[in-house]
């Protein structure tokens, strides 16, 4: 088992490693870098720019950069992010805590609708409460993520019961910690609702195509048939097996979450690792971007790995090796 | 009082102008302790029968439209859930078909046994009780293979751990639904033998279903043969095999291969089972049997009882003139 999560730790490495190569690789077949913008003022001169570049190393071909920055990163430092005139880990650690919070908010609002409501509708299969459920999952899976920000934005204008867009209050620094704490929360719910929504649906979706699969094995007729009561037969029978291949949904829900986190991020304006990501992207801000995606890469890797320890916890077949 | 008394169950699937008749005046008896098989081709609804007698059969899609099932006297189709729960695996305990499907894949052989005793047993659950079981079903080290999860066995051994499931609330009466299909030759003897040995010991009832004559005469003490939803003929089962009344049952054991014989193909019944929903009018065996004439097709024939002991659904089971042997028609002669 530990040898297991050694392994699967160990093998993060190459794929970061992939991951980062490309992302320079890509980023340095975008004409100009951060300071190309620079040239075109008049009271800069061109030796200060050269002299900047050099400093980051943006006069090397993109592969020395690489080496460079993979140099630091083994000593722990991320880099230096250009736009914001710090380093790069100091901004990430905030932003990719504010994305972790919105994700982990939004999984819970998620998981925690999608699955009692897909057990209720497959337990009351054809029900008027299925079909409402149906009808429910339909428009969630159809609505973009893009649209659902904006309405959301709307309704948070039009009602002002929420704030419209941003993580806290312009005055939060001068708010006692419990008010802090309310103000952050006020801030999340809207934002997390959002991102929670759009995988909402197919959770449910599956969840009661997954029971309903169970519900007809002969497990469960065998276990009705020795006298057990309905709801021992579902909750515990049925539930029990029908919840394996959702814990391998979860991983996938983790990346589905990420990239929806992307366009929530940058609509509702929540300062999370996307909306850096996107920022650093224009601004060709190129330590950052990599950072950033460094970092969405590992929550993705380990959002899976979880997901994978939590399948071998559940079911007894699959075995760590 | 007999302790199961079906008589004329109907059973419909679906409601209304789309219900199919699945089971249609099935009336059968079973004595304390007596072994009852129930033969069949597969779809004639012999599972469905099965399944009745604790009322397994999900309601809808199934519809109970008819008949009594009774249990220790009481009805079964009249029973409240609490009550239904009492009687499954209190006097009535199912073996399935696969073993490997009927075994929850999630939890411990062990702790799915205990869960059998702590509802019908409770001062028995535990863990020297469900050994005691697995050593009365023939598993060899019981103390080591209660923490077992069903994928780690055989198919053979998951049988018998279901068998010491069905075994551990003391049940009257043993279903057992073609409990050796999905195991392979050597293994269906043993598990058959470790039936009959139960039995013996225990003084339950079985009642096996089969498409197998071969087992027929190794277990049962009755026969009931059921084709398209009706039983078609009940006998007791030396007779039966040594002398079949229905053409049905003739043409049944006229397809079991023989060891000891020349003929060089197996004999097969012409046509093919008819499906739920389009049985044919009157008798629904005439359009492949043999000795078929027309008015076979006019009125559903009553099963009737021939000589002591022996019921056919057949007015012409005298017809011996066309015997029915080895030489049955062919696949495709028509």
């Amino acid at each position: 088992m530990w040898s297991y999560v050694f392994k699967r730790l160990l093998h993060m490495i190459p794929l970061l490693l992939g991951v980062s190569l490309l992302t320079f690789l890509l980023m340095s077949l975008a004409p100009g870098n951060y300071y190309t913008a620079l040239l075109q003022n008049p009271q800069i001169s061109p030796d200060t720019v050269a002299r900047l570049k050099a400093q980051f190393h943006l006069d090397q071909p993109w592969y020395v950069q690489y080496f460079y920055w993979l140099k630091n990163v083994v000593r722990g430092d991320f880099g230096y992010s250009m736009a914001y005139h710090i380093p790069a880990t100091s901004l990430i650690v905030g932003r990719l805590w504010n994305t972790f919070l919105l994700s982990f908010f939004a999984l819970i609002i998620a998981w925690g609708v999608a699955i009692p409501l897909g057990i209720w509708a497959a337990v009351n299969k054809d029900s008027w409460i299925d079909r409402a459920c149906s009808l429910f999952a339909f428009v969630g899976l159809s609505v973009p993520d893009v649209l659902l920000s904006l309405l959301a934005l709307w309704f948070a204008a039009a009602t002002g019961w929420f704030p419209v867009g941003g993580a806290q209050s312009p005055l939060y620094d001068f708010l006692p910690s419990a008010q802090q704490f309310w103000d952050r929360a006020h801030h999340l719910i809207l934002p997390a609702i959002v991102l929670a929504a759009s995988d909402l649906a197919g959770i449910m979706r599956r969840m009661r195509s997954c029971l309903l699969d169970t519900l007809r094995a002969e497990y469960v007729t065998a276990a009705r048939a020795r006298g057990l009561g309905e709801g021992w037969v579902v909750y515990k029978h049925a539930l029990r097996n029908a919840i394996n291949p959702l814990l391998t949904i979860f991983g996938y829900s983790l990346a589905a979450l990420l990239s929806g986190a992307f366009i929530v991020e940058n609509i509702m304006a929540w300062p999370g690792l996307g909306r850096l990501t996107m920022e650093a992207f224009f601004a060709k801000d190129s330590y950052l971007v990599v950072d950033c995606v460094v970092m969405a890469t590992g929550l993705l890797v380990i959002g899976n790995f979880v997901a994978d320890l939590l399948l071998a916890w559940s079911d007894p077949r699959i075995r760590l090796k | 009082m007999n302790l199961l008394e079906i008589k004329n169950l109907k059973m419909d699937f679906g409601a209304d102008a789309e219900a199919l008749r699945a089971v249609d005046g099935v009336s059968l008896v079973i004595g304390a302790g007596e072994t009852v098989c129930l033969v069949g081709e597969s779809g004639c609804g012999k599972t469905v029968t099965a399944l009745s007698i604790a009322r397994l059969v999900p309601t809808p899609p199934a519809n109970y439209v008819g008949g009594e099932i009774l249990l220790n006297g009481q009805d079964v189709l009249k029973m409240s859930n609490g009550e239904l729960r009492g009687i499954r695996g209190g006097v009535v305990s199912y073996v399935f078909q696969e073993p490997g499907a009927s075994l929850n894949p999630v939890f411990r052989i062990g702790n799915q046994i205990r869960e059998s005793l702590k509802l019908h047993k409770p001062e028995k659950a535990t863990n020297e009780e469900v050994i005691r079981l697995l050593k009365l079903v023939g598993i060899p080290a019981p103390e080591s293979r209660i923490k077992n999860y069903p994928f780690e066995m055989s198919g053979g051994m998951q049988q018998r751990v279901m068998i010491a499931m069905a075994l551990a609330s003391e049940p009257k009466l043993l279903v057992a639904d073609e409990p050796t299909t999905a195991l392979d030759v050597t293994i269906q003897a043993q598990i058959l033998d470790l039936l009959s040995d139960l039995k013996r010991r225990l003084g339950m009832a079985i009642l096996l279903i089969t498409h197998n004559l071969g087992i027929v005469g190794d277990m049962a003490d009755r026969v009931a043969v059921m084709y398209a939803g009706q039983i078609v003929e009940l006998s007791p089962a030396k007779e039966l095999l040594r002398r079949p009344l229905h053409p049905y049952t003739k043409a049944l054991m006229a397809s079991v291969p023989k060891l000891h014989g020349t003929a060089d193909r197996l004999s097969a019944i012409p046509g093919n089972v008819p499906r739920i929903g389009n049985f044919p009018p009157g008798c629904r065996f005439a359009p492949r049997c043999p000795i078929a004439r027309p008015e076979c097709s006019e009125k559903i024939p009553e099963l009737v009882e021939v000589e002591a002991g022996r019921f056919v659904r057949c007015p012409f089971w005298k017809n011996e003139r066309e015997n029915i042997t080895a030489e049955a028609p062919r696949r495709g002669d028509k």
